[in-house]
């Protein structure tokens, strides 16, 4: 990676931490509040590809491992990986690298809009949420002992939430590659 | 801003060395998987307890800094309670809050540098075969640190300047921007680190 790359990589996880900072947002038809902490793992992979978004995503969870509080709500330390839903987090960094990785093949400068609207609709879907899914609940279902169907279903209250994320990610993602594209020259 | 979350101070965990903290870790965290009796797991969570309050931590700030992870360990013990049986509510319980004290105790008792003395140190073999250069992650470590008050301060901006043109204030509108204004700033910032010669080959 050249220097460039080290520094967007780091901007991004900065821009990660700060939408960790950001008061979560509760809508009426969903039972969970929404942080925007995922919502960065989308982006991430939108935006600056596999790569360099699984990059930023791993310096998050380190920054977070060694004591620094970078999750959402201003949580941090080795606890949060302790904990039953360390899953989700350690499921960020693949996921991120999916959606990077689906960005990267489908979406090309000169498309027409909608068909880059749909392909990062694609990434951000099976990125960050199925790919991070596939780690979160066996790990999740792991932790809950005999219980384990009983919580891998109940962590299902999400899914709203994280499709109204890729929903935000997609127009986002378009936006900032019609502003200043990163998509394209791949780290 | 970022405040690490080490507490200064001279118990036995702080003086011990950090692999041997991680080596602790992990090994309790395999010991407490394969343990499901009550008598061993309930002596194994006051163990917990008791190393994370001699720290210095104290109460308070030992319970601020872990009850968000310990709510998730009780809706899992619920379920358990709901789904199982009581005792095996109790036994995910003591398992899992044992665990969650012991890495709050070692975080508290591990400062940032010394993490990332050791983190250079287990990246060495990675740094052999070019998968990754361990003075770059502590670079791009520093950076972050650096520039998370900046980013919020230039949400707050952004923010502000919906509020002035009387603009609701939505994710969308003001993440796009944000997210523009400081990718924008990588080419200088990496120029200046070339022009500092932080990165010699």
């Amino acid at each position: 990676m050249s220097t460039r790359d080290i520094v967007l990589v780091a901007l991004f996880a900065a821009i990660i931490v700060v939408l960790g900072l950001l008061p979560p947002i509760t809508l009426g038809f969903i039972p969970v509040p929404i942080t925007a902490q995922s919502l960065g793992v989308m982006l991430a992979g939108c935006i600056l590809g596999a790569r360099r978004g699984a990059a930023a995503v791993l310096l998050v969870l380190l920054l977070g491992a060694i004591g620094l509080p970078v999750f959402s709500g201003g949580r941090g330390g080795l606890a949060v990986f302790a904990g039953p839903t360390a899953g989700y987090l350690v499921g960020f960094a693949p996921g991120a690298y999916v959606c990077g990785l689906i960005a990267e093949r489908l979406v090309k400068e000169d498309q027409a809009e909608l068909s880059q609207f749909l392909s990062f609709l694609a990434a951000s879907v099976v990125g960050g949420i199925a790919v991070v899914y596939l780690f979160g609940i066996p790990w999740l279902a792991y932790m809950s002992g005999k219980a384990f169907f009983g919580t891998a279903a109940a962590s299902l209250v999400f899914l709203p939430g994280d499709l109204i994320k890729a929903f935000v990610a997609m127009l986002a993602g378009r936006a900032v590659l019609a502003g200043y594209p990163l998509l394209p020259q791949r780290a | 801003m970022l405040n690490a979350l080490d507490i200064e101070g001279d118990s036995p965990l702080h003086r011990m060395p950090v692999r041997g903290k991680l080596v602790l870790l992990f090994s309790a965290a395999v010991g407490l998987f394969v343990v499901s009796d009550l008598r061993l797991l309930v002596p194994a969570l006051a163990l917990s307890a008791w190393l994370l309050l001699s720290t210095g931590i104290g109460t308070g700030q030992a319970f601020r800094r872990t009850r968000f992870v310990l709510f998730t360990v009780l809706l899992v013990a619920a379920a358990n309670y709901v789904f199982v049986s009581p005792h095996e509510a109790a036994v995910v319980f003591c398992r899992l809050a044992a665990l969650v004290l012991l890495a709050a105790a070692v975080t508290a008792t591990t400062g940032i540098s010394a993490f990332m003395d050791e983190i250079a140190r287990l990246l060495t073999p990675l740094e052999r075969y070019g998968f990754v250069r361990a003075a770059d992650v502590s670079l791009a470590v520093g950076l972050v640190i650096r520039f998370v008050p900046e980013i919020l301060s230039r949400y707050r901006d952004i923010a502000e300047a919906h509020r002035a043109r009387g603009l609701p204030v939505r994710p969308l509108t003001t993440l796009v921007p944000l997210i523009i204004l400081t990718l924008k700033d990588a080419d200088t910032i990496a120029m200046a680190i070339d022009a500092r010669g932080f990165r010699r080959h």
